[in-house]
Parts: C-alpha cells; structure tokens; sequence
C-alpha cells in the first residue's frame, strides 16, 4: 500500500541531485537553539528548557511510531515512571547527584519498555496494531491512577519541592546551565536515533513499518525487533522523564497519565513522523504557540489545535515537515552505498530494496 | 441478604451502561474496521444536548429524545465530512477520530466551564421489588438497554436492511457488486452507532452529572470490552461490555476501589493478549 506511493512518488521526482532539505533543517534548528540562551530572558530559557525535554519524548514517540509502526499511547507512562522513581530518590535517599539520576532514569525507562513491551509485542500471537494502542493506553492510565491513589507517591498533589541537580558540589537549577545540560542531551540522543535510523537496522525497520511479512520472510524477527525499538524509546522518554522531573521540581500523576500520552503523540504527528527533526519540529511549533495564545484564548486553544491536527491528518498526512521536504528525502537513505554498483543504486537505498527480491 | 441483592442491583445497572456505551462503539468497529475514538465525545454530547433542552425549559425526557437525533445528525455530518476519508487507513482513523473528539470535547468545556453540572432524573423515586429498594431511574436504564440492544440485534440480523449490513462487513466488494451501496450502509452504520452513543450519554447524564471529561471515562472502558468481546460480531462487544461493566462495580466491594479500576483493565489486556479472538471468537453474526 504505502509501499507502491513509495515507489511512485520516486518515479515522478527528477533525477538530478536535490538540496537535502532535512540536514539544513537541523542545522538551522541548532544553531537557533545554541545561542537562544543568549538572547532570551531568563523565564523564556526556562520555558524553552522545558520544551527540549519535551522533544526529546516526542522523539522517542517518532522512533516507535514513525520507524517501528508500534502506534504507542503509553510514551508518557516511562516518562512518569522515570520521573517518579528519581523523585523519590531525591526525596527519601538524598540522591541528586547528575551522574547517578540521569543514568537511573534512562535504565528504569527501559525496564519498564522492556517489560511492557515484551508483553504487548512478543509471544505466540502477533499483536495488532490496536491491541498494541490499547494496551500503551491502558498501561498509560492504570499509571496515573496508581499515582493518584498512593499515598507513598504522594497521591493527587505528587511530589513537590524535588532538590536541585547536583554535578559534584555544583547546582544544576534551571536557567541557562540546565538549558545546555538537556539541548546536549536532546543533541547527542538525536544523533544517535539518527545514526541509528539510517543504519542498516533503520532499513529492517522501515521495511518492517511497510510491510512486515516480506521483512519477517527475509529472515528478521520482527517482533523482536519491534520490542528492541520500543524499549530503545522507552529508556529515551525515562531519561527526558528524569530531566523533567529536576527541572519542574515536581512530578504529578498526569506525567504518567493518558492525556500527556496523547499530547506527545499529537505533537509529533503535527511535525511530521518518520524523520526525526518533525517531531522536535511540532514539539516547538505546539508549545510556542500555545505559549502566545495561553492567555488570550486559553480555551479556544485546544480546539484550534485539535482542528489543525484534524486537517494535517487528513490532507497532509507527513506533517509540517512534509510541507519542505519531499517524499523522497523523507524516506531516506539507508546504510552505506555500496560501491561497486551502478550510479542508481547510491542514489537511494530504497531503490535496491525494491531490484533485490 | 437484602444488601447483597441491592449490591447486584447496583452492579447490573453499572454493567447495563457500559453495554449501551459499547454497543455503538462495537456496531461501529464491527462493521467498518474503523475504531471510533470520538465515541466518548458523542455519549458527551448526548449528554450535552440533555442538558440543554432541559435549561431551555422542557421536560428532562423531551431532551432524551432529543439526543439521539441530534447526535445521529452530527455523526452523519462528520461522516460524510471527515470518517468517509478514512475507511481505507484504519490507523488514521484512530487518529483522525482522536482529534475530532478533542474538538468536541473542548468546545463542551468551552461552553459549560469546568464545572459539573447535575440533570434531574426523569423518574423520580424508588420502588421495592421483592423487598430491595431500587432506584426507578436506574431500573428504566436497565430496561431501556435491554430494549435496545435487542432492536438492534433484530435489526441486524431479521430485517432485509440488516442483511445487507452483513454483506457489507462480509465482503464489501461483493456487496457493491450484488448493488449495495456500501457507502451508504456506511454512513447509516456510523450514524447509527452516535444515535447509540446519544441516547447512552442522555440516560446517563443523571448518574454521572454533566461534565467535560465526561466522555474519556468511557472511552477506555469501551474500548477494552469491544477487544474482550472481539471484534466482528455483533454478541462479543455486549458481552466484552457486560463483563466490563459487571467487573467495574463489583471488583471495589472486594478491593480498593483505585486498585479495582486498574485491575479490571489489566485483566481484560491479559486476556485478550493470550486470546486475541475475544471472548466470542470467530463467528461473525
């Protein structure tokens, strides 16, 4: 289905060699936000922080959804877990030290992927696509409900008043130093997911996402797979999970909950899945906007932004980024290009995926 | 004794809810693969409209009568608008459908605040059958739903137009071939299913009061019952609900209630993971 679009879209686009469109959008993007810090007062770097860590689970959103095909409600489930556990452990253990805290979130993040994964993804009947949704959902909403009936979590009010981070002897409060502190973060994450995609790996996946059977018949076990890449995002959501939680100073029982869950994946489908710098994209674009209208039209908000999502899933199904970069680049390209091969085949990784069957 | 049939009581009029939210929900995903994450958003506002007539000045009930049609006549508006795009990408219209019911659900909350607003019963009182106590109102909900689900059921599967329903869920391109607009089947199902979800927000707005989140309530529950249930058939998304329903209220008299709401929904996944089919598996109508 999405397989043949593929294939037609790169018939009808002109041979010659393009300007890639996503690299200058990265780049753009990175220095934009490298020397933000300069320019904005102190509460706008504030705000902006909070985005960075926002889209760093929008980018654990877009690696299950727009690479894996897992349609995933429960990001915000790791994210709150994460958050949770290294609340308590500034709170009842009096560990706030960087060095242990970040780590901790990431590797609970992934645990709790992990086990929620290999229940939803492995075993003897291969999930569908709903299943997986309500399942994430579920886990979503049992979370927060949970969080909300345990008094030990501090049950409706959470848990405020988190310590500060602490690198040695030195605080890590919000301001400029926790800005750079999770743009490296998002930086080096993104780096990887984007080594990580257009590797010989991000090839089994996006043939995975189009069409499962040929993958699996090739050899991959797909849901294997599938669990591998969800519990990859889940350790990236418990990590910006652990960013948030030092940088609020307060966790709530609607960090794990159902609505934030669904709040990422709007806004990464609003940038656009399946390219990475969409959904850090739509992250930025949501929250600056709603940021300007929070005051003045803090309740027709929500409803132009439902309605904005309603048209872009309709006629525009890549997202914002789909508006700049073509179907073609979108795609990519995938592992190295092997030399010996004609002219054609290192033009698009794509292009031999199709020749080789 | 006397509690313990009050308690079943209680537990059946609950179940009797959550069956009349899921039945459209159900005959929607049935019938057209689509899952209907509006669903909630239309129960709300049936409630919506209740609520309305009721301020305007009529009688409560002249509002529950109401709901269905307005909401039929929005489902189909929507319809023709918005699902019709989506009957070929079923993700999509999760998706789709998502976004659609945050719009209703916020111009709701736009409109009545975040408060919560309490509609009369239309039948006041109790009355005492074999010495428990019940509630008439709950008792009528009881009914009305039994009563519907079997229309419905009659509907589908002993009248010519149920028929060709069936064919068009069986195998839709035959059924265009045989001259069955299925795009027509479509648009009368999907009505149908928010009439449904209508008149199940109208005759709950009493129990729960009218409030935004109204419909999110639901949603889940609705949704795990159609999967428990399984999907296809027209028995298993009323039986997914009913012993949704059931489980909801009974499991608080057994557990803490904040751990009986998670363990009804990690039952029902636990369920369908190891039997995907649902409970009533493979026969379809």
């Amino acid at each position: 289905m999405a397989d043949s679009a593929v294939s037609q879209a790169y018939r009808s686009v002109p041979r010659p060699r393009r300007i890639p469109v996503i690299p200058i959008v990265e780049l753009a993007l990175l220095l934009i936000l490298s020397v933000l810090p300069l320019i904005l007062e102190d509460y706008l770097t504030i705000f902006v922080t909070r985005v960075l860590i926002l889209a760093l689970l929008a980018l654990s959103f877009d690696l299950v959804w727009g690479y894996a095909g897992i349609l995933s409600f429960g990001q915000a489930l790791f994210f709150g877990s994460a958050g949770y556990s290294t609340a308590l452990l500034a709170r009842d253990l009096g560990i706030t030290s960087i060095f242990i805290v970040l780590p901790a979130s990431l590797v609970i993040g992934l645990f709790v992927s992990l086990a929620l994964g290999g229940f939803l993804l492995l075993g003897r009947h291969p999930p569908t696509t709903i299943f997986v949704a309500l399942g994430t959902l579920t886990g979503s909403y049992a979370a927060d409900r949970l969080a909300r009936g345990w008094y030990y979590l501090g049950g409706q009010n959470g848990i405020p008043a988190i310590p500060a981070m602490t690198a040695g002897s030195y605080a890590v409060v919000e301001g400029p130093v926790f800005y750079y502190l999770a743009f490296a973060t998002l930086v080096l994450v993104y780096l990887l997911c984007r080594f990580l995609v257009r590797s010989q790996f991000g090839l089994a996946l996006a043939g995975m996402r189009e069409q499962k059977a040929r993958i699996a018949f090739f050899g991959y076990r797909v849901q294997q797979l599938k669990a591998m890449v969800f519990s990859l995002a889940g350790a990236i959501a418990g990590l910006a999970g652990g960013l948030y939680a030092f940088h609020e100073g307060f966790v709530g029982p609607n960090m794990p909950g159902v609505v934030f869950s669904t709040q990422i994946v709007l806004y990464a489908l609003f940038g656009g899945v399946g390219t990475l710098i969409g959904a850090v994209i739509g992250v930025i674009a949501v929250e600056i906007v709603s940021f300007w209208l929070a005051d003045n039209y803090q309740q027709v908000w929500p409803i132009i932004l439902g309605l904005l999502l309603l048209l872009i899933i309709l006629f525009r199904p890549t997202g914002l980024i789909g508006l700049v970069v073509s179907e073609r680049e979108r795609v990519g390209t995938f592992g190295r290009p092997p030399r010996t091969l004609p002219r054609i085949a290192q033009e698009g990784g794509e292009e031999d995926q199709h020749a080789a069957p | 004794m006397e509690s313990a049939l009050n308690a079943i009581f209680e537990v059946l009029s609950f179940g009797a809810i959550i069956v009349l939210v899921v039945l459209g929900l159900g005959i929607i995903a049935s019938m057209m693969g689509i899952f209907n994450f509006a669903h909630g958003e239309f129960v709300l506002l049936g409630a919506y409209t209740t609520y309305l007539v009721h301020g305007a000045g009529l009688p409560v009930w002249a509002g529950m009568l109401a709901a269905p049609v307005v909401v039929a006549a929005c489902g189909f508006v929507l319809e023709r608008l918005v699902i019709r795009r989506f009957y070929a990408a079923p993700i999509a219209a999760m998706l789709g459908t998502y976004a659609l019911g945050l719009v209703i659900r916020e111009s709701v909350r736009g409109l009545i605040g975040g408060l919560y607003i309490s509609v009369p019963e239309p039948i006041v009182g109790s009355l005492i059958i074999g010495g428990v106590q019940v509630s008439r109102w709950r008792l009528a909900i009881v009914i009305i739903t039994t009563l519907v689900m079997v229309g419905s059921y009659l509907l589908l599967t002993r009248t010519s137009f149920g028929l060709r329903v069936r064919a068009a869920l069986e195998n839709p391109s035959l059924a265009r071939a045989s001259g069955i607009s299925t795009n027509a089947i479509y648009a009368i199902t999907f009505t149908f299913g928010a009439a449904l979800a209508g008149l199940a927000g109208a005759l709950v707005v009493p129990v729960f009061s009218l409030f935004a989140d109204l419909g999110i309530r639901f949603l889940i529950q609705g949704f795990l019952s159609v999967m428990l249930g399984g999907v296809g058939t027209f028995e298993g998304p009323v039986a997914g609900g009913a012993v949704i329903g059931v489980m909801s209220a009974a499991l608080p008299w057994a557990v803490a209630p904040v751990l009986a709401d998670v363990l009804v929904f990690v039952l029902a996944i636990v369920f369908v993971k190891f039997r995907p089919g649902g409970l009533i598996a493979g026969r379809r109508f």
